[in-house]
Order: C-alpha cells, then sequence, then structure tokens
C-alpha cells in the first residue's frame, strides 16, 4: 500500500511517538518479555509525568489505580476486560496501553452482530485456497493470530456485541494460548508478551450477556465516569485541544467557561440531580458521556471555523446540546426542556446566553 | 516552678523502642529485641495507675482483643479505653515480660488526669484548619511513596520487613520528622492538643527516672509510639510531683473488658493504623509461624472461603490469578509484598467482576472480623462484670456473648418435667435478667415484638454483645455492686425523680418484671402519694391499668401482687369519683376520656374481683343521666352501660327519644350520638328503635341546625365498616318505604358534584354561628 501523509486520525503510538522514545530511553527498570518498555513507564505513559525533559501528557485522569490494575493484568499474562459506560474512555486507554506496551494499536477487532469466528482465529484467502490449496500464504491472519504470532497485544472492542458462540472461541485462546490451525495440520502457540484487552459496554449488556466461562478467563476492571467537575472539564479540555491540532480547526478553543458549563449540564443531566444535589432531574434516555462533551465541542468549532465568527458562541453549543440531550424526540424534549427552564433559566446572567439559545432552539 | 527537677544521666542510654500502636511487625521486632537485650524493667505506655492489671493481662488464658476501661467514679460518667489486641506490642511486651520474669509497668499519666485532659484534645473550633494541613502533609507523603494511602505506605515500608532492626531505627526516625513537620502547625492551630502531649511525655520522662534509681539504662526498656520515642529520649524534662499535682485530675477507676474488633476498626484510644484488624491478626499468626510469606495466599483463600460462604462464586483458578494480581500490582510498586490494598484490588478484579460491592460483605469479614476477647474469672474485674458472668452461667446464656445478634425465645410457664425449682423456671428467671439489663440500659438484650396476642406466657428477645455493652455494665458499678443492686439502685434514684402517676405506675410494673421486691413497696407508697392529688383522670386511668395488667402477669411470673391489690383498688375508686368532673369539657379533651372510660371498662371486667365495680356504674349512670356534661361523654357512658346489658330497651327508647327530640341543638344531639357510636356498633345496629328516633330526629332539624348535625354524623359514621353502614343503609330504607334493595343501594352510591361540594363546604363550618 502506498505510503499514506494527511492522516486523519494517527493511531496513539504515532500521535504520541516523542513520549513513547523518550520514555523508552529514560527507563532503567526491567522490562517483561515482549514489551517495549517497563510497566513503571507504561503507567507513567498512561497518567502522565515527565520522562527526562519530556512531559508526558496524562492520558487517562482521575483513576490511577485502576490503571494500575490494568497493567499489572497484562504482567500477569491474563486478558483484560475493561466494562464501563458508553464514553468512558474504554477504548482510548485500551489503544493508549497497547500503543505503550508494544508499540502497536492496531491489532483490532470491533465486535459487531456480524462478527464470526474466522474474525477472531483466521480465515482464508479463497482465490489461493482453490489455487494452491491450504498454505501458510492462503491463511488470513486475524488480530488476535498476529498478536499471538508477535507477542504482541490484541484488542477486542465491544465484545458484548458479538453473539456467544463467537465470544466463545476466545475460550481456547485465553486458556491454552494456542489455535489450531487442522487445515495445516499444526497450531500456533502463542508467543511471550501477548494479551488481549477486551471492552465491553455496560449498556450493551442485554444484547449480548458474556459467557460466564469467558468472564471467569478475564480480569475485570470498571471505568467509572469521571469522578468530579474539575476533572471531567480538565479531561475535556484536553482532549478538545488535541483534536483540534489534529484536525487544524481554525477556530478558537472554547473557554473554559464554555467547557465547565457543558459539563455542569452534562454531569446534571447523567446524574439526574443538580449538582448541589437540591434538585431531582429528569435524566433524558441516552447516554450523555464525556466523550460525547469532547465531541459536541469539536462539533461547535468546526462550526464556528466553517460558518461562524471563529469563535464559539452560545448558539453553537446550544446546537450541539440539542442535539447530544434529546435523542428521543417525544421523551427528551420534554425532560431538556424542564431542564431548562427549572435550572439554566434560573443560574443568572452569565447562563442566560446559552438558555436563550437553546430556547430558541427547542421552541 | 515548684520542684522542678533535671533529666538524670544516662536516660537516653536506655533502650527506647518506638512503636507505631496496633502494629504486628513493631511487636515482632519488640520481641527480637526483648530477647537480644533480656531487659529487667519494661516500661509500656499505658494508665501507671493501671500498673495493677498487667498481671491479669498476661494470664495465659486472656485471649485479646481486650481493653482496659477507665472510667470516672462520679457522675457524669466519663470513659477511655485503652485497647490491645494479640498483635499490639504492648500487649506483646507485657507478656514477654511475664514469662521472663522481669517487671512491667505502665508509664503514661494516671486515668483521672487522662480522662480529664481529654476534653482538651477535641476542641472543635481549633480543628479545622490543622486537619486540612496534616492531610496535605500526608498526602505529600503517599504521593511520594507512589502509594494510594497513609495504610499502604506504611504497610508497605514498614509491616513487611521483618529484618534485623529494619524497625525501631526508622520509624522512630520516621515519626520525628513527621512531627517535625506537624509540630509547629499544631501549636499554632490546636495548642491544647499539642500540649497535652508534652504534658504526658514529661510525665513519662518522670516514671522512667524513677525506674532509673533502681536500674540500670542498659536494663531499662521503653514502650511507646513512636511519636514520643525521640524527644523523650532526648530532650523532654521530667515532671515533678508538684507539677502533676497542678494537673486536673478527677477520681477514676480501672477495669479489664473483653474488646471487639469491630470495635478497633471502628474508633482506637490509640489512633489510626487499625482498619482491618483480622488481617492484621492473619499477619501477626504468619510472623509467628515464619510464613509472612503466605500471607497474600492466606488472606486471598480465607476472602474465597468467605465469598463461596456468602452464596458466590470463587473458583480456586480465581484465587490463584488474584494472588497473582497482587503480586503484579506490588511489583508495579517496587514492593516485596502485597499491601491490603493490592489484594483487595486483585480480588476486586478477579474475583468481584470489578466489583467492589460484590465483595463487600465478604471482605469486611476478612478485614474486620467478629473476634471478641475473652477474660477468665476472676482476672480484675468490677464486682458487677463479674456478677454479670455468674449471671450469664447461671442462666446458661454464654453462647450469646458473641458479637453476632441471636433470637431467644423464652416460655414463662414453668416446665413441669423437670426436677429442680431452678431448671422449672429457667426461663421465667431469664426474663427477669433480661429486663434488669433493659432497665438499665445495657443493650445486651432487644425485647422483640411477639405477634401472638395476649400470649403473656411468650418472650422473644434478640441478644447480641459489643464492648459497649460491656462498658455500659462497668458503668452500672457506681449503682451497685451486682446487677440486680444496680437495677435496685436505678429504680429508687427514678422513683425519686418521678413526677407523674403513669410514671410511678410503670416502674412498679418494672420492680415486678424485674422482680426488685425491695423497690415496690417504695414504688408504692409513691405512687399512692402521687394519686391522692393528682386529678388527672387519665394518667389515673391509665396508671390503674398498668397495675390491672402486673396483677394479671402476676401467676404467670409467680408474682405476689396481694400488696397492689389495695393500691388498684384505690386508684379505681379515685377515678370513678372525678369521672363526672372532667366530664365538663371540651370535644378535644373528651377524646382521651373517652379513651379512659373504655379503659376503665375493661379495667372493671378483668379484675372484678377486686374493684369496686358498682362505683364504676354509678359514675356512668351519672355521667350518662346529665344533660350538661360534654354530650359525646354522656353518649359514651350511655353506650357502656347498654353494652353492659344494664339497660331496659324500655328506658333506652326513652332516653334515645329524649336526647334526639326534636329542639334539641345539634351538637348536643348528635354528638350524643357520636359519642354513643363509639363502642360497639352491634348493640346498636341491633336496635330498630334507635335508628327510627335518629331518623325522625334529623328530618325535623333546621337547615342551619342540620348542617350542623351532619358534621357530628359524619364524624360519628366514620367509625363504621362498609357492611355496617349497609346494615344501616337497609334499616332506613325499610323505614321510607321503599322496602327493597334499591334504596339501600341509593343511599350507598357515591355523592354527586353538587353534594360532594357542599359537604366539602361543611369542613370549616363555624360553630359558633
Amino acid at each position: 500500500m502506498p505510503k499514506q501523509t494527511d492522516i486523519l486520525r494517527l493511531p496513539a503510538e504515532k500521535l504520541y511517538q516523542a513520549e513513547i522514545e523518550a520514555l523508552i530511553a529514560e527507563d532503567k527498570d526491567e522490562k517483561p518479555t515482549g514489551w517495549q518498555m517497563s510497566p513503571r513507564s507504561v503507567l507513567k505513559f498512561i497518567i502522565g509525568g515527565k520522562a527526562g525533559k519530556k512531559d508526558i501528557v496524562p492520558k487517562y485522569v482521575g483513576h490511577d489505580r485502576l490503571v494500575e490494575v490494568a497493567i499489572a493484568t497484562l504482567l500477569t499474562d491474563r486478558c483484560l476486560l475493561l466494562i464501563g459506560e458508553p464514553g468512558t474512555a474504554k477504548s482510548w486507554l485500551s489503544e493508549n496501553l497497547s500503543a505503550a506496551v508494544c508499540n502497536d494499536s492496531n491489532m483490532v477487532i470491533q465486535g459487531t452482530a456480524g462478527t464470526s469466528e474466522e474474525h477472531i482465529r483466521y480465515s482464508w484467502n479463497y482465490a489461493l485456497l482453490l489455487a494452491d490449496g491450504p498454505s501458510e500464504k492462503a491463511l488470513v491472519k486475524s488480530p488476535i493470530y498476529r498478536g499471538m504470532e508477535d507477542g504482541k497485544v490484541a484488542r477486542f472492542e465491544e465484545i458484548t456485541r458479538c453473539p456467544s458462540e463467537v465470544q466463545d472461541a476466545l475460550i481456547s485462546i485465553i486458556s491454552e494460548k494456542n489455535i489450531a490451525i487442522p487445515e495445516l495440520g499444526g497450531e500456533l502457540s502463542a508467543k511471550r508478551g501477548f494479551s488481549i484487552i477486551a471492552t465491553a459496554n455496560t449498556r450493551d449488556r442485554g444484547v449480548n450477556d458474556m459467557s460466564a466461562a469467558l468472564k471467569r478467563r478475564f480480569n475485570i476492571v470498571i471505568l467509572p465516569a469521571p469522578a468530579d467537575l474539575k476533572t471531567e472539564a480538565g479531561i475535556v479540555m484536553k482532549r478538545v485541544s488535541e483534536i483540534s491540532q489534529s484536525y487544524k480547526l481554525k477556530a478558537q478553543l472554547p473557554t473554559e467557561e464554555a467547557v465547565i458549563k457543558i459539563v455542569t449540564i452534562f454531569r446534571e443531566l447523567r446524574g439526574g440531580a443538580t449538582l448541589d444535589g437540591k434538585q431531582k432531574l429528569k435524566p433524558p434516555s441516552g447516554v450523555i458521556s464525556t466523550a460525547e462533551a469532547i465531541s459536541l465541542l469539536t462539533n461547535s468549532m468546526a462550526l464556528a471555523a466553517s460558518f461562524g465568527i471563529g469563535e464559539i458562541t452560545d448558539e453553537d453549543i446550544a446546537a450541539g446540546l440539542q442535539g447530544a440531550v434529546v435523542k428521543d424526540e417525544s421523551k427528551d424534549q420534554a425532560a431538556w426542556k424542564e431542564y431548562l427552564e427549572n435550572v439554566v433559566k434560573k443560574r443568572g446572567s452569565e447562563w442566560r446566553g446559552l438558555y436563550n439559545a437553546c430556547r430558541e432552539l427547542n421552541g | 516552678m515548684a520542684g522542678a527537677i533535671q533529666r538524670m544521666q544516662g536516660i537516653e542510654r536506655v533502650n527506647f523502642f518506638g512503636v507505631r500502636h496496633l502494629s504486628p511487625a513493631a511487636s515482632w521486632h519488640l520481641l527480637k529485641l526483648l530477647n537480644k537485650l533480656k531487659p529487667k524493667c519494661v516500661l509500656i505506655e499505658g494508665p501507671s495507675d493501671s500498673d495493677y492489671l498487667i498481671s491479669g493481662i498476661s494470664r495465659e488464658e486472656v485471649v485479646p482483643p481486650i481493653a482496659i476501661l477507665a472510667y470516672t467514679a462520679d457522675k457524669p460518667v466519663s470513659t477511655v479505653f485503652y485497647p490491645f489486641a494479640e498483635y499490639s506490642p504492648e500487649y506483646q511486651a507485657m507478656k514477654w515480660a511475664a514469662s521472663s520474669k522481669a517487671e512491667a509497668h505502665f508509664i503514661d499519666l494516671p486515668s483521672g488526669v487522662m480522662i480529664s485532659l481529654n476534653p482538651f484534645k477535641g476542641d472543635e473550633k481549633e480543628n479545622s484548619g490543622y486537619y486540612s494541613f496534616v492531610e496535605g502533609l500526608y498526602s505529600d507523603l503517599i504521593k511520594q511513596g507512589g502509594e494510594n494511602s497513609y495504610d499502604s505506605y506504611w504497610e508497605r515500608n514498614f509491616e513487611h520487613n521483618l529484618n534485623e532492626g529494619a524497625y525501631n531505627e526508622t520509624v522512630t526516625l520516621h515519626s520525628a520528622e513527621i512531627r517535625g513537620l506537624l509540630e509547629p502547625e499544631e501549636f499554632k492551630c490546636m495548642p491544647s492538643s499539642n500540649a497535652v502531649d508534652l504534658v504526658r511525655e514529661s510525665y513519662m520522662v518522670g516514671q522512667i527516672q524513677k525506674y532509673l534509681l533502681k536500674y540500670k539504662p542498659e536494663e531499662i526498656a521503653v514502650v511507646t509510639g513512636a511519636y514520643h520515642t525521640a524527644r523523650m529520649k532526648y530532650e523532654t524534662m521530667p515532671m515533678s510531683v508538684g507539677e502533676l499535682g497542678e494537673l486536673p485530675r478527677r477520681s477514676s477507676k480501672l477495669t479489664l473488658m473483653p474488646y471487639s474488633f469491630y470495635r478497633l476498626s471502628s474508633r482506637s484510644g490509640y489512633g489510626a493504623g487499625n482498619s482491618a484488624p483480622e488481617y492484621y491478626q492473619l499477619m501477626w499468626s504468619s510472623m509467628q509461624g515464619n510464613d509472612l510469606g503466605a500471607l497474600p495466599i492466606k488472606y486471598i483463600s480465607k476472602l474465597g472461603r468467605l465469598v463461596r460462604g456468602n452464596g458466590g462464586y470463587c473458583s480456586t483458578a480465581n484465587i490463584i490469578e488474584a494472588v497473582r494480581l497482587s503480586y503484579a500490582l506490588t511489583y508495579l510498586k517496587g514492593g516485596a509484598m502485597p499491601t491490603l490494598s493490592d489484594l483487595h484490588d486483585a480480588c476486586v478484579a478477579c474475583i468481584g467482576h470489578g466489583e467492589f460491592s460484590e465483595l463487600a460483605t465478604a471482605f469486611a469479614l476478612s478485614d474486620i472480623g467478629v473476634a471478641f476477647g475473652y477474660l477468665p474469672e476472676g482476672i480484675s474485674q468490677t464486682p458487677v462484670q463479674d456478677d454479670m458472668n455468674r449471671e450469664l452461667k447461671r442462666l446458661k446464656l454464654e453462647k450469646y456473648k458473641s458479637t453476632i445478634s441471636q433470637k431467644l425465645d423464652l416460655d414463662l410457664r414453668g416446665n413441669l418435667k423437670v426436677k429442680s425449682e431452678e431448671a422449672a423456671f429457667l426461663d421465667l428467671n431469664r426474663s427477669v435478667f433480661l429486663h434488669r439489663l433493659q432497665f438499665l440500659g445495657i443493650g445486651f438484650a432487644q425485647k422483640a415484638v411477639v405477634n401472638q396476642e395476649g400470649a403473656t406466657w411468650r418472650e422473644s428477645w434478640v441478644l447480641g454483645w459489643s464492648p459497649e455493652v460491656e462498658a455500659k455494665v462497668v458503668e452500672s458499678v457506681l449503682k451497685g455492686d451486682t446487677i440486680e443492686l444496680a437495677a435496685a439502685f436505678h429504680l429508687r434514684d427514678k422513683l425519686e425523680g418521678c413526677k407523674n402517676i403513669q410514671e410511678a405506675a410503670k416502674l412498679i410494673s418494672i420492680s415486678y418484671i424485674c422482680k426488685l421486691s425491695g423497690g415496690t413497696d417504695n414504688a408504692a407508697s409513691v405512687l399512692q402519694a402521687l394519686a391522692v392529688d393528682s386529678g388527672d383522670f387519665s394518667g389515673t386511668v391509665e396508671a390503674a391499668r398498668e397495675l390491672s395488667m402486673v396483677i394479671q402477669y402476676g401467676d404467670i411470673r409467680r408474682f405476689n401482687t396481694s400488696a397492689l391489690e389495695p393500691l388498684l383498688q384505690q386508684l379505681f375508686l379515685h377515678a370513678c369519683l372525678m369521672l363526672l368532673s372532667v366530664s365538663s369539657c371540651d370535644n378535644k379533651a373528651a377524646v382521651s376520656i373517652a379513651d379512659a372510660i373504655n379503659t376503665m371498662h375493661i379495667i372493671s371486667q378483668e379484675n372484678s374481683e377486686i374493684v369496686d365495680g358498682m362505683e364504676w356504674d354509678k359514675a356512668l349512670w351519672g355521667l350518662a343521666g346529665r344533660d350538661d356534661k360534654n354530650a359525646k361523654l354522656s353518649g359514651a357512658a350511655f353506650a357502656v352501660l347498654l353494652e353492659r346489658g344494664l339497660i331496659t330497651d324500655e328506658f333506652c327508647s326513652t332516653e334515645i327519644s329524649r336526647r334526639l327530640s326534636p329542639g334539641v341543638p345539634a351538637d348536643l344531639g348528635a354528638g350524643w350520638f357520636e359519642g354513643m357510636s363509639m363502642r360497639n356498633h352491634y348493640a346498636l345496629l341491633s336496635r330498630i328503635n334507635l335508628w327510627r328516633e335518629l331518623d325522625n330526629y334529623i328530618s325535623s332539624l333546621e337547615d342551619e341546625e342540620f348542617r350542623k348535625a351532619l358534621v357530628y354524623m359524619r364524624r360519628a359514621f366514620g367509625g363504621f365498616e362498609a357492611y355496617e353502614k349497609n346494615s344501616i343503609a337497609e334499616l332506613l330504607s325499610d323505614f321510607w318505604g321503599e322496602g327493597d334493595t334499591d334504596m339501600a343501594v341509593f343511599i350507598q352510591g357515591g355523592l354527586e358534584g353538587a353534594e360532594a361540594s357542599e359537604i366539602d363546604g361543611l369542613n370549616d363550618f363555624d360553630f359558633d354561628m
């Protein structure tokens, strides 16, 4: 394939290449087999710090201990399962962990209803298969296959979206750490360093439950929503500025005030109560995650840059909020309107502009 | 300053050993050191006036956790605890001294001074700023150590290291450094708290010097909190006798008591570091077996068993993975062994499916546990504790001395199948004992509600022990040397302060149930005195009812209630005579009097051979016949007489037509009917005549009067059941000639809009119109 430039979204190991190199250069601790840096450096890569003179940006904020448990899990050759509400940075953490551990976050299986056992093990290049019969060359390797071959970390996103019989294909891989290839009369045994980071969504539990047999084979870490307003606003601010850089958005970054307003609204609607706990609220049907707050703000920036005055206005935010909150027209509209009238309206002059803009949109 | 004394030469050569209270590693290293140095005198941080308890504490049969309890000898009672677990260095030091024939002494301020100084430590106004400062300092420390909590930091750095000499110097240095950082701020924010520490140290140094007169410095070992060690070793000036005399002091007494791990984890007299006593106990026993390395495996396996015991799922494979993960977490921290927090997080990820809540119960048992200490008989205790234990043994209640609550059902009837009287009435004696405890406020037993109605021979109790119970028992020593004496004293105390007649009757009842026969006469005379002056009809009736119940239960509880009978007669008569005069009252007051009339009726029926029923009938007739008393009460009295069958049908209809004759104002007529309908509805329903009179009466009323009457009638019929209302409707339809059920159905039908709103309009009906 031709070498691409101008890539829309760089994988973590490319995006933070300089940081990874600095960490490796500085690393004095022992590296586990197959890892490019020591576990402590991986930890530093995720939670931030300093490597020599290089600042390491924190990638996951607020729950350092969970990151420690995740890294320790990978150390014990157990597989890691990250569970959480949508938008709690499960995939983000899994991507950055694999980038730090083996410099390759691209071995991903995206779980869907259509995922089959072949996606997990291997499939065939049928042209070659028909021409030459089964051979190593005709084998199309799955990301997990490649991970086992190279001793790297493979990722399995949204594992609960796969049918359970497909999930069960993982059992032998995780326990025995090998894949039998009867067509070639052999088997592939995983190289040291191989592991799987899977993610699952708590909201999807009803779609396909994870089999108990599989669950037992994972160490499970539950990622919570950010603990407080300050942390969440910090996360949003940081990611928005990173994304706008990579997308080359020409608008100015949102003010801290705007971010805090949005995060406040999101936290209140998510929690079903105002932040001071004095007023109960009707939460909307959809998920209102940190990730949505980030995409809302980048959207607003794009709007402002392309059609606006280059600066995020209350109208831009209002448009975004409307889309993020009102997902089920009939129910959420009422909840949103109630929230605007009962809470936002009464918050005083700083919120006035936003309130007016939202009201206009909401009729 | 009077008689200031100098620091003695050589005090810095004394073997100071700084510990963290309740630290297994401290105990381990301390024992090593003691075995090496073989001191002849071991001095321990603890109230110096409790020295005499040491021999008891170090006895073989004692099972920690136990505590020294100091309590003031007079009211208000203040207490202070000095708890010891098996892994407490102080406890191990005492044990060592006992087995090595060395002297052991406590050297801290006497308990009476400590109790008086304690309030100075927790002055809330001073605290706020200081605590956030301390928190900030510790969080810096935790961060530097790369840990998540101070407990983890401490455990990793000090509890796991069993290398020789790894503890004393490092902990002492560590504590001195921390003190150096904290003290200036403490001095600024909480000067009195800071001062208490300095006073204690000065006293302790004085005590050490006392023993220096007898022993060489090298022959003395001093075990105190590491916080104090460096200061005492090099700087603190000893306190003189004169200075000690200037300190505030309350007279105090001491005793030993069993303690619980639960209490140890929730609050400790010795500061932090014991959120998980059961875990530390496991750590200590692992150290004893020279097997500290197996602690993580033991802990997680134990947790696994607890999870299974709670109906959860946990395979051996899960346990293995959790152990591995805990070591991986340790590796990240650069430690040698997992801390409790590593073990927790590993268990949550590998056994609890990522959720702490799934394991919360198991963690509570594996960390805190339900251990409860034991003190053998004869060990220095207060007499009342001894008595308590004797009673528990006599009544076969010992197995309930556990921190887990258990249910106990009692059958108060004598068991005729057994030989001895003691055995036959075991349950009755238990009941007496438990009631005494309850009366004293000792929370060992809570009476549960028995559903079986009127079962006077059955009682259900929930029993459970806790250090609070023990403390309460000890506090009772101020009242008497045995539970019985304490209860009797308490009763006397209560009687003296008793101001009203119901309370006095209640106390009489307690004196019987608790078998405090000495108190009964006293209580009876107090009640009698109060009754004579009492103008409170309801109160008198309530008191009479209390007595009548006691008399009724007398048989089953084997009371001799003959002394109460004259008292009941007197109260009953008093109430009878009062009835007429108290019945001139408004409708509000009438409610409680009507209740009392019912109660009196019950007493007159149940205790008919004791009380003067004739007098009561007379009172009722008097009230029923009067027109100038509260009409409702007259009605109620009439209803009682009617129910008793004392009223002939003829008189009944005469009276009804008189009460409900046209022209009688609605509040009198309808009010009377309301009073009458409060009792037996059947007696009313069976008298057709009554309803005819009522019907005529209502039809005769003018509009305005009718509206008034309606208010009373609605209230009166509010108490009727649906089927009773149905019968009334049928009765009325008979009168009105429709003769069939159509009328009844019509009457039963709901109100239409206009009618309903008109009725609602009556809600704020003004009777003064």
